[in-house]
């Protein structure tokens, strides 16, 4: 078939030209198909991700698992939707993220998707509420709705008594919380975390995936990119990815 | 996964799920820009007060320039009005006579007006008994004398030897104690003075004008009595224009000698009349030096006030655009500064505008953000640029004796331009801030 490659770039010497790829699933949260990441290193081309497929339905909980250099990271920048493919479709939510520009991106990080980062990314100098209300300004959702919905945030991961506390004035793992009420805030279809015990001990550590148990378990999907697999183990399904491929998808409960 | 699928790839599935959610996305995101705006400025007082040390810098550059330039421009209207009034004091309704303008602008015509035939006493006796829309006219005379009393000395006081009386009204100075001469005491050429209001300050330590008439002072090593002391007049570019002391014009002559030429003063009843009291006299007085009808000169020179503010405008009107130009640019240098400062600060808050772009901020969001930063920056360096700009000149004010003349409009002007300034220097740096690459922002420290 040639859909994939009459929308996309004139494929690098290095792609294969037209490899089948199926349709996405009209039912799954997200719906990857022939991804393709290829960077421009100098006078050189380097495939982060070498034709990429998978599907994720709603409420799962999964794994992303690799080695630095795996390609994880790009497939987690694409799907967060901070990047879109060189070639391939990525279909979140029913829309089609890789043909979107700047502005609709931003837009589809703001609605659908809740990152959590390994250092938290919070604003230094913000309180905790004020940054769980981040995503709803950029949502144009009202000052009195906003805080409603940050405190309910803040309440769902215990942190209602920190709410005016700066992330300096916070232990890690409560960051992380911060981090976690933030990403929820908005309700997004997914909530995408990058190596989020990475910064924690692990004691704390496990209070976090703790806490992603019981998110999922509320009914939201999650989406853990991690190289350690005893994180890794915590999710439903596993997907392993080695030199830009999946090596591995596999349920594990 | 079949290729047989592949067809479907470009249907949009789950369309009207899309077609239903649009307008209420599209609706939340049009109430984001009021929102945006009003959060933009929160953001940037916030970080304003985080960043004390940086905001004052920003400030510092903005208010330097604003003040520099807000001083200079109400300093030259505080000078212009002094000027203005004080060369005018005699109103627009006095004219002299005199043998030369003056101002001299060149040689040439230096020794042209230094042939001309003294203007005397005798000139103006005629003048008032000829002309019939004088009001009042006078002649005055002036010298710089040192000035003693007991042990007190005091340089250069301007002797001024008037008559008749009417030079008082037509110097428009008034008696703050004591009296004037009578026309009898003046044409007696006796020595009676009265005093300006600095003469108390310099020769006896500062007394109540009412002690000092009656006391006596030394004119050029005569003894003279002090009859009346003057309403203070103030000072203009520093100088006092109290140092004076008023005798009759028969004693000046006595004194001093009276061969120097007068200068005669004629006030008319109204500003209306002045033209035509000109014409008279003219009239009247080239006929007393004999000049026929095709004569170009009149040989002697009629001069009001105004001659003199003309010349002044003239004069300084380049030099305070030159001056006022000069301090615009360092408004441009404070520009340049808050630039410099706003491009530290998006280098320095790179993860923060990752972040913010990670949780849904678009580019316009980070543009307008930083932009309002530098606004509201300028702006209120601005504001307070205007108040130390009237605090300069406040102080130049009392320092050189001119009213302070604060304008609402140069105050919002200073604002206004500031705030110009805010946009275009922080619109590079803010467009920086919003192409970044979250990814790469998200990545540095």
């Amino acid at each position: 078939m040639s859909d994939v490659t009459l929308v996309s770039p004139p494929a690098p010497a290095a792609i294969p030209a037209a490899e089948p790829v199926a349709a996405h699933d009209s039912n799954s949260l997200i719906s990857m198909r022939g991804i393709w990441k290829t960077y421009q290193m100098g006078s050189e081309e380097v495939h982060a991700l070498h034709g990429v497929s998978f599907d994720i339905p709603k409420g799962e909980y999964i794994a992303i698992i690799g080695p630095s250099g795996s390609g994880k990271s790009t497939l987690m920048n694409l799907i967060g939707c901070l990047d879109t493919p060189s070639q391939g479709e990525y279909w979140l939510n029913a829309k089609n993220v890789s043909e979107m520009d700047d502005d609709e991106l931003a837009r589809i990080r703001n609605q659908e998707v809740g990152f959590v980062f390994q250092t938290f990314n919070l604003l230094a100098r913000a309180t905790a509420l004020h940054n769980v209300e981040l995503p709803l300004i950029y949502g144009g959702i009202g000052s009195s709705k906003r805080h409603e919905m940050a405190k309910q945030a803040l309440a769902s991961v215990d942190l209602a008594d920190r709410m005016t506390h700066r992330p300096n004035e916070l232990s890690g793992g409560q960051r992380q919380r911060v981090a976690i009420a933030r990403a929820l805030v908005n309700h997004p279809s997914i909530l995408l975390a990058d190596e989020p015990t990475g910064a924690l001990d692990s004691h704390t550590s496990m209070e976090i995936m703790d806490l992603f148990e019981r998110l999922h378990g509320e009914g939201n999907t999650i989406i853990v990119v991690t190289h350690e697999h005893d994180i890794a183990a915590r999710a439903h399904r596993v997907i392993s990815i080695r030199d830009g491929l999946i090596e591995k998808d596999e349920k594990i409960r | 996964m079949t290729p047989d699928e592949a067809p479907e790839v470009k249907v949009p599935p789950g369309s009207a799920f899309i077609e239903r959610t649009a307008p209420a996305v599209r609706k939340r995101f049009s109430l984001l820009r009021l929102t945006a705006i009003w959060e933009a400025f929160l953001v940037a007082i916030g970080s304003l007060r985080t960043n004390k040390l940086r905001t004052a810098l920003t400030l510092m550059g903005i208010v330097v320039g604003v003040s520099a330039v807000i001083s200079v421009v109400t300093i030259i209207k505080g000078l212009d009005q002094t000027v203005a009034q004080t060369f005018s004091s005699q109103g627009s309704t006095v004219f002299t006579i005199s043998k030369q303008p003056r101002v001299i602008t060149s040689r040439e015509d230096f020794i042209k007006f230094s042939k001309r035939r003294d203007v005397t006493r005798e000139d103006a006796e005629v003048v008032f008994r000829m002309c019939s829309s004088c009001y009042q006219a006078g002649i005055a005379a002036n010298k710089g004398e040192i000035v003693k009393h007991l042990d007190q000395k005091s340089d250069n006081v301007l002797i001024r030897g008037i008559t008749p009386t009417n030079m008082f009204d037509i110097d428009a100075v008034t008696i703050d104690s004591g009296r004037t001469w009578s026309e009898n005491e003046g044409e007696s050429a006796r020595e009676i003075c009265v005093v300006g209001a600095d003469i108390s300050e310099n020769l006896f330590q500062g007394a109540a004008p009412d002690r000092i008439v009656g006391q006596q002072v030394h004119i050029a090593g005569r003894p003279f009595l002090i009859i009346g002391v003057l309403q203070p007049l103030g000072k203009i570019f520093g100088f006092s224009r109290d140092n004076l002391i008023y005798i009759p014009y028969s004693t000046y002559q006595k004194v001093f000698g009276g061969r120097s030429s007068l200068v005669v003063f004629v006030k008319t009843r109204s500003a209306a009349q002045l033209e035509e009291t000109e014409d008279q006299v003219r009239t009247i007085m080239r006929n007393r030096r004999g000049k026929s009808f095709g004569d170009p000169d009149d040989g002697f020179t009629l001069e009001t006030q105004d001659v003199f503010l003309d010349l002044y405008g003239k004069a300084t009107s380049n030099i305070y655009l030159v001056t006022i130009g000069v301090a615009a640019i360092s408004l441009v240098v404070g520009g340049i500064v808050v630039m410099n400062i706003m491009l530290v600060s998006v280098t320095e808050r790179t993860k923060e505008i990752g972040i913010r772009k990670a949780v849904g901020a678009r580019q316009r969001d980070i543009l307008t953000q930083f932009l309002i930063e530098a606004i509201t920056v300028t702006a209120l360096g601005g504001a307070i640029g205007v108040l130390t700009g009237f605090g300069l000149a406040y102080v130049l004010a009392l320092a050189m004796g001119f009213p302070l003349l604060i304008s609402a409009a140069s105050a919002v002007l200073g604002v206004g331009v500031s705030s110009i300034v805010g946009v275009v220097s922080g619109l590079w740096p803010a467009w920086r801030a919003s192409k970044l690459d979250p990814i790469e922002a998200l990545r540095s420290e």
